[in-house]
């Protein structure tokens, strides 16, 4: 499962004809209709839209955290909707990388055992993924504070950590929900920048985002309005 | 800390009730064997001491039983009162426990100074005795039996040597007590205890079938019963199964209540951490890992509970056996609560169990949540 | 003779029956017909003893056991309680070589087991009142923490701390009266188990747990004061935490 490929061009995710329903109550509520999505390897790319207009649980469709009610996804070439719960999990451990808006950091770990866990999920040996999470620390702007726990982080470089567990397992995608939305002025336009240069250096990302800096900082953006992709263009 | 006390007051009335439920009869089965007679003959229908009745033609069993191959010692006992002029004269007699012994094969006590009873005027008395008496080893005093309160007079007197202070182990703390040989007490009483005996107290060969001899003094002397240390067991276990079914019931409870506590301690912490546990089964990590790592914390939270309940449990024996030791008549080596390390051991696992099993359905539903739904509703709020 | 009940059944014995009573096994002995059973007195000195009991004429017991016409103690009635003491001391200071007690003094002796046992339930009794008081803390604690989010909510919709806190202690006490009826009714039960049960193992009318007004009012009062007390302690643990740590921001 850890052994995908992905030719140069081709698409990392295809998401086709994706319906999501909900019930509340007596009601059933759809929050994502119809929407078919391509995004290929290295491309950077924005969800936006008001809120409740579906782009998060499209995320979680597209990140295999939620089913769809009907049609397919499609991750690295593998059919991914109707994987097991088993599946589905170590499916996201290897190949899919998650950025919170509330960071989710362990609170009882230091910055560097919390990028350590999904490699130590993995299976990786205790050395090889103590260097690698060091190393993604140091790549974040972090590598001078990877023994504080999160408490003594800011916002800022909590949602760095964020980043650099994300990468952890060198996911094929790397899906980021909000991940300015907690964060000040200063301290997004800096998460900005880090995802432009994850972006530069070969990463596949799709954001999630309320904020106009950051999606004019991708390369494309797909408008949603009510469970529909309403527009999908690239940035000028 | 509400969660540690918790357990640890579980974990202490789990451990007194498993030391309550399995003390007594380990304590007393020392008591019955410190001495090393496994068999006990007694008049048929009783217990040893627990009637007046007694055996007739005391030294012809005893030589019949002595002609047994499996058997290698036999000691009769005859028990009683005596009574003893104070010293000034005047004032109420002081009466005591009497045993009547073969000082060389007696079971009865352990001579602490002093010399034994071996002589016919010799005499062997507890602390008690003693400190009632107000006398002291090598003292001479009369001691009577049989008080006629009609005639104002005692059946039988003589005049005594007291020779040796003793620790008698089957009689209460502070019950006064004297041994003096069989023959002596038995001639105190005249011809109604001429030849008789209470008990007779066997030890078996080692390696001999003990129950096989048991059936034999039966089939041999069918007046008598023959009381294994099973039977007599067994037998006091009866009249106490209160204490023990008691000890069942709390432990239950107090199992039951552990059981809860670590629910509900697990439960809490888990809805605190639904989004913690949502984002960790999003980033990839196995739902039975979370499960495990939830369970550990509760195990954790039993590790260091434990010892403090360990110890609180020890007090708390220690004053509930206080309060039980002032049974009338209870042997002062008998104890309700008896610590033993498998008690110790038995209620820690059955509490690690209970708890695991306590932490398990909580965490595992904890990780079984729609982690989209989840991460939403932490999300708004 | 009457005979012990117990004994009747055990021997399957039958009014009417005629036995030879001795007073050493196989000895000589005297002929008697079984006139009835009765039943052991309610007496708890007496509870775990298993030997039985036989009622004879006392010129045939003293007969049959060669006692002549001797016997252990009398009991004495007095015409009203206020002379009793002047009737021991004439009877300790007339009667050649007797001693007499009031009944009083002889129960006080006899009832040392019971003594015991009282202050062991009274030592068990306060270890389960601390056992429960942690146990329903936890509950009342588990039981707030359900509603953090609806605390939260009315927090920042500007209802006091104090006023939450009363409204969780009104639901504690509602719990706690609720619980401590279901108690003092499961309490019921069990003591009437209690009591079929260990009449059956020690063969005794007497009742081993009796539940009075003031044992339910005393047990009703301690559940309702835990309750209430834990409720109060969960509710102040929720109303000093900030709202938006309730929704888990």
């Amino acid at each position: 499962m850890n052994a995908l490929t992905i030719a140069p061009g081709a698409p990392v995710l295809e998401a086709q004809s994706l319906r999501r329903e909900y019930r509340m109550g007596d009601e059933r509520v759809v929050a994502v209709q119809d929407v078919s999505l391509s995004i290929a390897a290295g491309e950077y790319a924005a969800i936006v839209g008001p809120s409740g207009c579906g782009k998060s649980t499209l995320l979680n469709l597209l990140g295999v955290i939620d089913r769809p009610t009907t049609g397919s996804v499609r991750i690295a070439g593998r059919q991914v909707e109707s994987l097991s719960d088993a599946e589905a999990t170590r499916f996201r451990l290897l190949h899919v990388g998650f950025v919170f808006q509330r960071f989710y950091l362990m609170p009882a770990l230091s910055a560097l055992e919390n990028v350590e866990l999904p490699m130590s999920e993995a299976g990786m040996a205790r050395a090889e993924r103590r260097a690698r999470a060091s190393e993604l620390l140091g790549y974040v702007g972090l590598g001078k504070r990877e023994r504080h726990r999160p408490s003594r982080l800011s916002g800022g470089e909590q949602q760095r950590v964020a980043v650099a567990r994300a990468l952890a397992n060198r996911p094929s995608l790397l899906l980021a929900d909000e991940p300015t939305g907690e964060l000040d002025a200063r301290t997004g336009t800096e998460m900005i920048a880090l995802l432009e240069r994850l972006s530069a250096d070969g990463t596949t990302i799709v954001v999630v985002t309320h904020d106009e800096k950051l999606a004019r900082a991708t390369r494309r953006v797909v408008h949603m309005l009510d469970g529909r992709v309403e527009r999908d263009e690239p940035v000028r | 800390m509400l969660a540690v006390l918790g357990v640890a007051v579980s974990a202490a009335m789990l451990l007194d009730m498993v030391m309550l439920a399995t003390g007594m009869r380990q304590s007393l089965r020392s008591l019955l064997l410190s001495r090393g007679f496994q068999l006990r003959v007694a008049p048929k229908g009783t217990l040893p001491f627990d009637t007046e009745a007694t055996l007739d033609s005391t030294s012809a069993l005893a030589a019949r039983l002595r002609a047994n191959p499996d058997v290698v010692s036999v000691s009769p006992v005859l028990g009683g009162h005596v009574h003893v002029r104070p010293r000034s004269g005047d004032g109420a007699a002081l009466t005591s426990v009497a045993l009547g012994v073969e000082s060389t094969v007696q079971g009865d006590y352990e001579l602490l100074n002093g010399g034994d009873a071996t002589a016919d005027d010799a005499l062997v008395v507890n602390d008690a005795f003693l400190a009632a008496s107000h006398r002291r080893i090598g003292d001479s005093l009369t001691v009577a039996v049989d008080y006629d309160p009609q005639l104002r007079a005692y059946a039988g007197t003589r005049l005594m040597r007291l020779t040796g202070r003793a620790r008698f182990l089957y009689l209460a703390a502070g019950q006064r007590a004297v041994a003096m040989p069989l023959a002596t007490l038995q001639s105190l009483g005249g011809a109604a205890r001429a030849d008789r005996s209470s008990l007779v107290m066997v030890r078996a060969r080692e390696g001999a079938d003990v129950e096989r001899t048991r059936l034999w003094i039966e089939r041999t002397f069918p007046r008598s019963a023959a009381i294994s240390t099973e039977t007599a067991m067994r037998q006091v276990d009866e009249r106490l199964s209160y204490f023990r079914q008691l000890a069942f019931i709390l432990g239950s409870v107090s199992l039951i209540v552990g059981f809860l506590l670590v629910t509900t301690l697990v439960t809490v912490s888990v809805n605190e951490r639904l989004g913690e546990i949502a984002v960790l089964r999003a980033i990839g990590v196995a739902r039975h890992r979370v499960v495990t790592q939830i369970v550990l914390e509760g195990v954790a939270i039993m590790t260091v509970a434990t010892p403090l309940g360990l110890a609180l449990g020890l007090m708390t024996a220690r004053w509930l056996n206080g309060i039980l030791a002032a049974f009338p008549g209870l042997p002062e080596a008998i104890d309700f609560f008896l610590f033993q390390p498998s008690a110790a051991w038995a209620s820690l696992g059955m509490l690690a169990v209970s708890g695991v099993l306590a932490g398990v359905y909580p965490s595992w539903r904890g990780a079984s949540q729609p982690i989209a739904t989840t991460l939403r509703q932490e999300a708004i709020g | 003779m009457l005979v012990d009940a117990r004994l009747g059944t055990d021997a399957r014995l039958r009014v009417g029956d005629r036995l030879v009573v001795s007073a050493t096994p196989g000895g000589a002995g005297d002929t008697v017909v079984i006139a009835g059973f009765e039943s052991r007195a309610a007496d708890p000195s007496e509870v775990a003893r298993s030997e039985y009991r036989v009622r004879l004429h006392l010129d045939q017991l003293q007969s049959v056991t060669g006692y002549g016409d001797r016997v252990d103690r009398f009991a004495v009635k007095v015409r009203d309680t206020s002379v009793t003491r002047a009737a021991v001391d004439a009877i300790n200071a007339a009667a050649f070589g007797f001693r007499a007690h009031r009944s009083r003094e002889i129960a006080v002796e006899t009832s040392q087991t019971f003594l015991v046992v009282s202050r062991f339930h009274r030592a068990i009794g306060i270890i389960t009142i601390v056992a429960s008081a942690i146990f329903l803390l936890c509950i009342m604690l588990l039981k707030v923490d359900e509603r953090r989010r609806d605390v939260a909510a009315l927090r920042l919709l500007g209802i006091s701390s104090r006023t939450i806190t009363k409204s969780v202690v009104v639901e504690a006490a509602l719990v706690a009266s609720l619980g401590s009826v279901a108690g003092a009714a499961l309490g019921a039960v069990a003591s009437a188990f209690v009591n079929w049960h260990y009449r059956a193992v020690y063969r005794t009318p007497l009742a081993f747990s009796i539940l009075t007004p003031r044992t339910v009012a005393m047990s009703v009062a301690l559940s309702l004061v835990l309750g209430i007390g834990a409720g109060w302690l969960a509710a102040r643990r929720l109303a000093r935490t900030a709202p938006l740590t309730l929704f888990g921001r």
